[in-house]
């Protein structure tokens, strides 16, 4: 129930919802988009730049593999000039902490300099959750932000592309932000490392 | 800033501000509507409840904000942000210039910060060798004009399209057709993003402060905002100390009620709660009293705190759909710039801007945490009045309403001119002579609005005893053997006679001993309303001796009920006894449409349908909309009692624009209200406009007159009157 709430909300702040059994299972989607191998995002018949979040990298060393295999060219933001590093990705993939199913929103932690500037700088962004983190309000998250409390962090609840519409109150997708956003639920619960 | 005289007429002049705004302020009242029902089903509660709870939270830290701020500071600092109290702009200026020149940096990128325009930091910045670039695009929009935002969340909504497109043209040397709204943005985005990346600061404002884990939460839709705080390496946040809650459950209670209020989304695209520095970044946090600390110990505006920046209360304002936010307010715009004002830049820059206040009370019914702001508004006029800071209008006023409080010298004055004009005077109206009516002085108060008819005699000549004819009597009697006291209103008594005539008629149709308290004048509401609480104090006193007694008050002056309601009991809150008085004599009256439909005089279903099928629109007096929650009632009891055809008027319960002396002090204002109001009754193509205050029949009905259209406007009672059995389908000869 929380789930279909959920999708409710991502599809009415204009993203796109998918869910799909595991990562591997989402590697094989994105390689399979057909919008990835376009001009648009400037690759040819190769599959474009990805990029992973530093702390998701980490986590999960294997998905560097996983998205090189299928024939990503994959960046890690984690050096001195991250932003440099993904200036203008086309593609990238965090994980979220949970997602909530009233407003449709994702909640990322991004403390690193490299985690933000993943989501902060690509044109289109993944974010991907376990379907068992979905929480059906935003109390929900507040817990979440509580549990977290006094730790230094910087939490994002972020809710579809970035948008404006502050001409003439007329409604523009992506401004600062990324223009695209897919949200990814992935049904067989997995313990991030433990899936490494 | 230039003077507020300057930015009123700048805005009257500029028909852009106009059109565009009337337009905004429709798409965001239709789209902002549905998001509050969407949200009232989803919670199973109403929005009064839900704003009550977030208002609940608010004033436990305003009454506890020191306490929360410890709290705060101390989470916050755990996290490894510095926190510095600052009492004024200047020291605020001074702390953010030297965190610059101490991390050495020359430019900054600024997220959305309403602090930031309240210190007027840019100036400070660039006197000190540092660049500001605003991110968000409206503001940034500004930036490049030079210019301020006139909107809490939409600061360039007083620009149309193709004026931001010449200044794209201009500033970046390559077209821009302004319907490709698209390309400007990306532009905007291929500008900005460099600046983001060689930024030495960011900063940004705060939409809440959460006590108990030191997070600063941070709302926007570009993403702007986070980039602003979470790329540079040093990170200035600027927040007013009422910015804080106590949990983060309850920031979500404000972010739940803030993305509705503000664009009409459930949620904004980002909401960040930051906490701390990054590794490698420094924060800064700046918590600024300002005026603030002032407001809290003053229990006539502390409410004003609870303010979450939404700007929802200058989207549903009339006055500011006329001249957009750079004259309604000051660096704060729309109501709750009406107030804060008087205590962030001081009671001169405030004494204009709440001048433009119609008191309609739109403000209220739509802001998420609930603050009184029509009677916040009037107090902080009482104080611009106090302060004896008045424009030369606003001394004429004085004079004006120290004459009218002596009733005898406002009937002889009335009268004479009743006589006076006496040659001028035709169909309900006075032609003023041209050579008159051209005059500068004058011209600007009759070009659009052509006065009444001024009567020689008023009517409560008319309806002493012994002079009133034997009553025309319907078949429905409910208020046989009742006697009502009829209440007439100093206005309609001496410049609308018809109105209370016709309500006397029609009371007594219904079998009421209608009487007239001798001694009645003013309930005091056009004083207060010019911020003379003195006078007024005295008025309402008076009325409630005139009035006391057992009978029903019945009223054809809706606002004199609002008054005595709701100003009255504010007025007299310091005199627990002669609070008793007004509450008791609130308790026992009516408004005339109130009185026939819940009231001792309700009437049947068709008890008033005399076949006439003509159809007939209405304009709902606008406190009754906001204040008496009167609703529809109007066009209800005309389909059922008077079995007539009403014509949904759009937009039916926003300001006509008379706005008690508004109309008078700022004549342009009030006719581009009355223009709006105008233009909708235009789109009914109905004849005959009805609505149940005299001041709105008095003031549409000029402006109706001099814009030659063909409506007749009638106060319910004229109305109703007329399809009496054997009344005459002709308005009344009291005028004549
Ligand atoms: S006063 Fe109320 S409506 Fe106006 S900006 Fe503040 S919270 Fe919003």
């Amino acid at each position: 129930m929380g789930r279909e709430r959920f999708r409710t909300g991502v599809e009415a702040a204009s993203s796109r919802y998918v869910e799909l059994a595991d990562w591997g299972a989402l590697i094989a989607h994105l390689a399979a988009d057909p919008e990835l191998g376009s001009d648009r995002h400037g690759a040819g018949d190769r599959r474009p730049r990805v990029a992973l979040a530093p702390s998701l990298a980490h986590a999960q060393p294997d998905l560097v593999a996983g998205f090189t295999d299928a024939g990503f060219e994959v960046a890690v933001p984690d050096g001195d000039d991250p932003a440099a590093e993904v200036a203008d990705v086309p593609l990238a993939v965090v994980r979220a902490e949970l997602a909530v199913a009233e407003t449709g929103s994702v909640l990322v932690s991004e403390h690193a300099l490299g985690d933000r500037v993943v989501t902060m700088l690509c044109r289109r962004l993944v974010q991907v959750v376990d379907a068992d983190t979905i929480v059906d309000r935003l109390e929900g998250a507040a817990d979440w932000l509580r549990e977290h409390g006094g730790q230094p962090g910087f939490a994002s609840l972020m809710t579809g592309p970035s948008r404006t519409a502050d001409i003439e109150r007329s409604l523009t997708i992506g401004v600062q932000g990324p223009d695209e956003v897919d949200v990814v639920v992935l049904t067989t619960p997995s313990g991030g490392a433990d899936e490494a | 800033m230039r003077t507020f005289e300057e930015r009123y007429r700048t805005a009257l002049d500029d028909p852009d501000v106009r059109a565009g705004l009337t337009a905004f302020q429709r798409g965001w009242r239709e789209s902002r509507d549905a998001a509050i029902a969407e949200l009232e089903a989803a919670e199973g509660r109403s929005f009064d409840e839900l704003r009550q709870e977030l208002a609940a939270i608010k004033d436990d830290v305003i009454a506890n904000g020191d306490r929360y701020l410890d709290q705060f500071t101390a989470n916050a600092e755990a996290a490894g942000a510095e926190v510095t109290r600052v009492a004024t702009p200047g020291e605020a200026n001074e702390q953010i210039t030297r965190i610059c020149h101490d991390a050495g940096a020359t430019l900054m990128v600024k997220g959305k910060s309403m602090v930031s325009e309240e210190i007027g930091l840019n100036h400070h910045l660039e006197a000190a060798g540092i660049t500001p670039v605003e991110t968000d695009l409206g503001e940034w929009i500004l930036q490049l004009a030079g210019e301020t935002p006139s909107h809490l969340v939409m600061p360039a909504i007083h620009k149309r399209k193709e004026r931001i497109a010449e200044l794209f043209e201009r500033v970046l040397d390559r077209e821009f057709p302004p319907d490709d709204i698209d390309r400007m943005v990306k532009a905007a985005r291929t500008e900005l993003r460099e600046r983001f990346l060689a930024s030495g600061v960011g900063l940004s404002g705060t939409n809440a402060l959460v006590a108990e884990g030191g997070s600063v939460m941070l709302v926007c839709n570009e993403g702007n905002n986070r980039m602003s705080v979470a790329l540079p390496p040093v990170h200035i946040v600027t927040a007013g100390i009422e910015k804080m809650v106590p949990t983060y459950a309850d920031a979500m209670k404000q972010v739940r009620l803030l993305a509705r209020s503000a664009t009409a989304q459930p949620i904004t695209v980002y909401t960040n709660f930051v906490t701390g520095p990054r590794p490698g970044q420094r924060q800064h946090i700046l918590l600024l009293d300002n005026g603030r600390t002032a407001m809290a110990e003053d229990p006539d505006v502390a409410a004003a705190l609870r303010c979450i920046r939404c700007g929802a209360c200058a989207n549903v304002c009339p006055p500011y759909g006329v001249v957009g936010g750079h004259a309604f307010g000051h660096v704060y715009t729309g109501a709750i710039g009406l107030v804060n004002t008087a205590y962030h830049h001081g009671i001169e820059a405030a004494a204009g801007p709440q001048s433009l206040c119609v008191s309609c009370g739109a403000c209220a019914t739509v802001c998420p945490t609930d603050i009184p702001l029509p009677m916040q508004i009037l107090e902080v006029r009482s104080k611009v009045v106090d302060a004896g800071a008045p424009t030369p209008a606003g001394r004429a006023t004085q004079l004006a309403i120290a004459a009218f409080g002596q009733r005898w010298l406002f009937d002889l004055g009335i009268r004479a001119a009743g006589v006076v004009t006496t040659p001028l005077r035709s169909d309900g109206v006075t032609r003023v002579p041209r050579w008159l009516a051209e005059r500068p002085g004058v011209r600007e108060h009759v070009g659009w609005r052509t006065p009444p008819a001024l009567p020689v005699r008023p009517a409560r000549d008319h309806l002493k005893k012994g002079k009133l004819d034997e009553p025309s009597r319907l078949a429905a009697q409910p208020l046989a053997g009742r006697t009502v006291q009829l209440f007439l209103q100093c206005l309609s008594d001496r410049v609308a006679p018809d109105i209370p005539i016709a309500a006397a008629k029609l009371l007594r149709a219904a079998g009421a001993d209608v009487r007239l308290p001798r001694a009645q004048h003013c309930c005091g509401l056009p004083a207060f309303d010019a911020g003379e609480q003195d006078a007024a104090r005295t008025m309402v006193r008076q009325t409630i001796a005139t009035l006391e007694g057992v009978d029903d008050v019945v009223t054809p002056a809706s606002s004199c009920l609002a008054m005595l309601e709701h100003e009255a009991p504010h007025l007299l809150r310091d005199d627990l006894d002669d609070l008793e008085r007004a509450q008791q004599l609130a308790g026992r009256t009516y408004d005339l449409i109130s009185y026939l439909t819940t009231g001792p005089g309700r009437l049947p279903a068709g008890a008033l349908d005399n076949g006439d099928r003509t159809p007939v629109t209405v304009h709902r007096f606008c406190q009754s909309s906001t204040t008496l929650q009167r609703r529809d009632s109007v066009e209800r009891f005309l389909r059922d009692v008077a079995g007539v055809e009403v014509v949904p008027l759009p937009e039916a319960e926003v300001c006509c624009g008379f706005g008690g002396s508004t109309s008078i002090r700022s004549p342009e204002l009030s006719a581009g209200v009355l223009d709006r109001k105008l233009g909708c009754v235009d789109g009914t193509d109905v004849a005959i406009l009805i609505t149940d205050n005299p001041g709105c029949v008095l003031h549409l009905r000029g402006g109706i007159h001099a814009s030659g259209r063909q409506v007749e406007v009638l106060h319910l009672a004229e109305y109703l009157a007329r399809r009496l059995p054997g009344a005459d389908a002709t308005p009344g000869g009291a005028s004549a």
